[in-house]
């Protein structure tokens, strides 16, 4: 288990994150949902560790880790862009951590991996023949390979579109699945977050304002920011969507009292 | 489409004939001066080839090229990545990296004298230490010099790469396991390995091929480029045999273009640039930051004495300040004519330059002509960055000589066009290829005409690269020396060919304040530039 006690950040005597409280169990997928600029970064960077908290406490399995380096932490993360090294073809870039630790995953579970995310017939390609959907399966095995104790993922979807986004949804699920592995999400996109996750930590200003099931969220929303930025914009792709299908009933909002028309 | 087709065609052709006469004539002339007189003979290069001292002086060249180019390669990798990968304070990076590209506004003979006045037995800082150095004649005075001379451009490429690479692999490595090295090298070196090799190859090309330090410190460690210059204007001079060595100085620089083009192909690209938050780590910050400020102390050293020589009364001999050799100077009215033609020069460059870059950059990057047109503008833009000043200008001598534009303004606007061409021109190309592709179209449905599309969208979006590629060539006009000094008259001198004449009339004094004169305007015209620069590009982002 995850757990962060009053995180504080602040950057130039803004105060980014105040007093964070959050608990994640084993094989739970979390997703990180907010507005820009409302800290959600940040609390990715302090939970990877390559931002100090200024205040608070992390823990995982009870063990401190608020001063231990990244390196030390064992957690990986995927980047929204990827970073993956362009010099490298795809196989090289999966297989990179093994140099460092050759024994953090055999031959079989790296196999395994490749064919799990699809990427056997992309092995021997440069990373700039590669679609955004491929880059992003590609970081996935690559950070999967170090066998991480809690996988992060920066707008993983964010770049991709429509049927790619399902794909790739579908992959991380299998994944968190699979190796029971504690995964958080940062997405700015409502529709991400409630599909994906087991529970969603919404965040504003700096505070969580929520953090319960999707199914909480949608029926039993804590706040009014909670109904206006999260559940109206699922409303009215919800609404637009039955137009589309021609089922005009319009099931008007009764989800929080919210009025959208 | 059709008229479209036939305005740029118009401007292709204009800058065709151009080239054709400013660079092709000139270059095919010197080739074939050099064995050609009385009839087809190798005996010119036979002569140079035999010649006492010959090998020395290429073997020279080479070394000291070499030489100086690793070590201005490295420094430059130092500082740029005390820019980009320390936390250092945001005040300390702009300062180290304007102090590494303050040598481009100085000429390098400046930098000669500048050595000899800091170094020499009666320099500043000799005295300042109580003993010489080095002996500042032969190998030690050019090290100095070239490596002063190449560090801003090698700076200015690293600098410019190290924007473009994603900080974020240096993350993804560490949280990948590796050590310190293995990340240095994925996340640093690796991308940048390209651009080092490109660094080193533009350095040494420009060591190769400059004048104006070996005319102030070789002493008699001779290089093909003071030989070139005492063939053409020394006692006796050979025109042939100049041609000769000119020829063969085009052969290393030829080749180091061959090298950056292919190299080009190894870069890495990033598709996307992203800022990764650095780790904090204080032992880091510090040890880069003294790196540069050593560096940069180097580099200000040097220079102080422009700063000092010209405000004391005799130096050495007599070190009250004074004001004196200002007020010589400028109730000389020779001299302030000189500033005037620089000034005048360098602005003429600037104008006509930026015009005839833009103009083909236009068909390069934003035209449906044939690809033959645009490789043809390509390849000039390669030559004239393989010819060096030297070559330019004696192959000018050659063939403008006993014409009425000899010694003439125009021809020094035109040589200075040409010469520095290649860089303005790929500004122009990069920043045009970057815009909206689909402006001419939408401005043509609207029922502009080429012409009304090119005034009313196309330059007011490149308004601040066109500034930047201006300013360019202005600073650039100002600091030159290498061609000019074979085709500047007696009365179209300008402020360099007039610190070599001073240099023989030793009147230093002299020269430090005509140096610091250009530097004074190089840095006014660069402020006021970036100024207006900036100045457009934000209104446009409004």
């Amino acid at each position: 288990m995850l757990e962060l006690n009053n995180i504080k950040k602040s950057y130039d005597g803004v105060p980014v994150l105040k007093d964070i409280c959050l608990k994640v169990n084993d094989g739970e997928i979390i997703s990180i949902l907010g507005p820009s600029g409302c800290g959600k970064t940040t609390l990715l960077n302090l939970i990877l560790g390559i931002v100090d908290a200024d205040d608070g406490q992390i823990l995982y399995h009870g063990e401190d880790l608020t001063h231990v380096p990244m390196e030390k932490r064992g957690f990986n993360i995927v980047f929204q862009d990827y970073a993956l090294f362009p010099n490298l073809n795809v196989y090289k870039n999966i297989t990179y951590g093994l140099k460092n630790k050759p024994n953090v995953s055999s031959k079989e579970e790296v196999e395994e991996l490749i064919d799990l995310l699809g990427l056997r017939e992309h092995l021997s390609k440069r990373i700039d023949q590669l679609s955004g959907g491929q880059k992003q399966r590609v970081a996935l095995a690559r950070t999967m390979v170090m066998k991480p104790r809690i996988l992060l993922l920066d707008e993983p979807l964010s770049a991709l579109d429509g049927v790619i986004k399902e794909s790739i949804k579908e992959r991380i699920k299998t994944i968190a699945r699979e190796y029971n592995l504690t995964t958080i999400i940062v997405t700015h996109d409502p529709e991400e977050a409630l599909t994906l996750s087991d529970r969603v930590l919404i965040i504003n200003q700096g505070t969580i304002s929520q953090y319960a099931k999707p199914e909480e969220i949608v029926h039993k929303p804590k706040n009014d920011f909670v109904k206006r930025f999260i559940l109206n914009q699922l409303e009215i792709k919800r609404n637009n969507i039955y137009a589309l299908f021609g089922d005009n009933t319009r099931l008007a909002v009764e989800t929080g009292g919210v009025s959208l028309l | 489409m059709k008229v479209k087709n036939k305005e740029l065609k118009i401007v292709f052709f204009a800058v065709m004939i151009l080239f054709a006469i400013f660079l092709m004539a000139p270059i095919i002339m010197l080739l074939v001066k050099s064995v050609w007189k009385d009839g087809f003979s190798f005996e010119f290069y036979a002569s140079v080839i035999g010649q006492n001292g010959f090998f020395t002086a290429l073997k020279n060249s080479f070394q000291i090229a070499a030489a100086s180019a690793v070590t201005a390669t490295v420094l430059a990798f130092i500082i740029a990545y005390g820019v980009h990968y320390t936390s250092l304070p945001k005040w300390f990076k702009s300062c180290i990296s304007f102090i590494a590209t303050l040598p481009m506004f100085l000429p390098t003979i400046t930098y000669g004298f500048a050595i000899i006045y800091s170094f020499g037995k009666q320099g500043l800082l000799t005295r300042l230490l109580g003993r010489q150095l080095f002996d500042i004649y032969g190998f030690a005075g050019l090290f100095v010099g070239y490596v002063i001379y190449t560090v801003p451009v090698a700076f200015l490429l690293i600098h410019n790469t190290m924007e473009f690479i994603d900080k974020k692999t240096l993350i993804v490595s560490k949280a990948m396991g590796d050590h310190t090295v293995s990340t240095f090298w994925i996340a640093v070196l690796r991308p940048l390995l390209g651009t080092l090799a490109g660094a080193f190859i533009q350095a040494f090309f420009l060591c190769f091929t400059d004048f104006g330090i070996p005319a102030s410190v070789g002493g008699n460690y001779e290089v093909i480029a003071t030989m070139l210059y005492n063939q053409m204007l020394g006692g006796i001079p050979d025109f042939n045999r100049g041609a000769v060595i000119a020829m063969i100085m085009l052969i290393p620089s030829v080749g180091s273009i061959c090298i950056l083009q292919i190299l080009e192909r190894f870069n890495i690209r990033y598709n996307r640039i992203s800022q990764a938050e650095l780790r904090k780590n204080a032992a880091r910050d510090f040890g880069w930051g003294c790196s540069s400020v050593l560096i940069s102390i180097f580099i200000v050293s040097i220079f102080a004495v422009i700063f000092v020589v010209p405000f004391v009364e005799e130096w050495p001999y007599k070190t009250g300040f004074s004001f004196e050799h200002f007020a010589e100077v400028f109730q000389d009215s020779e001299l302030l004519s000189v500033y005037g033609h620089s000034i005048f020069m360098a602005a003429c460059t600037a104008f006509l330059g930026t015009l005839i870059a833009y103009g083909a950059a236009l068909i390069t990057a934003r035209s449906s002509l044939s690809n033959g047109y645009k490789k043809a503008i390509e390849s000039i833009a390669l030559i004239t960055n393989a010819i060096p000043g030297m070559v330019l200008g004696v192959a000018y001598l050659f063939v403008f000589s006993g014409t009425s534009l000899q010694n003439t303004f125009l021809l020094m606007i035109i040589c200075n066009i040409v010469h520095y061409f290649s860089t303005p021109y790929l500004m122009m190309k990069n920043s045009l290829s970057k815009m909206n592709a689909g402006w001419e179209t939408t401005a043509m449905l609207m029922g502009d005409s080429w012409v009304k599309t090119i005034l009313r969208v196309v330059t007011p979006n490149a308004l601040s690269s066109l500034i930047e590629v201006f300013s360019y060539y202005f600073i650039n006009a100002m600091v030159t020396i290498s061609a000019l000094i074979f085709i500047a008259g007696a009365r179209t001198m300008v402020l360099t060919t007039m610190i070599k004449q001073l240099q023989y009339v030793n009147r230093f004094n002299e020269v430090f304040v005509l140096s610091l004169l250009i530097l004074a305007t190089n840095l006014i015209a660069k402020a006021v530039f970036s100024k207006l620069a900036n100045h457009k590009l934000l209104t446009s982002k409004q």
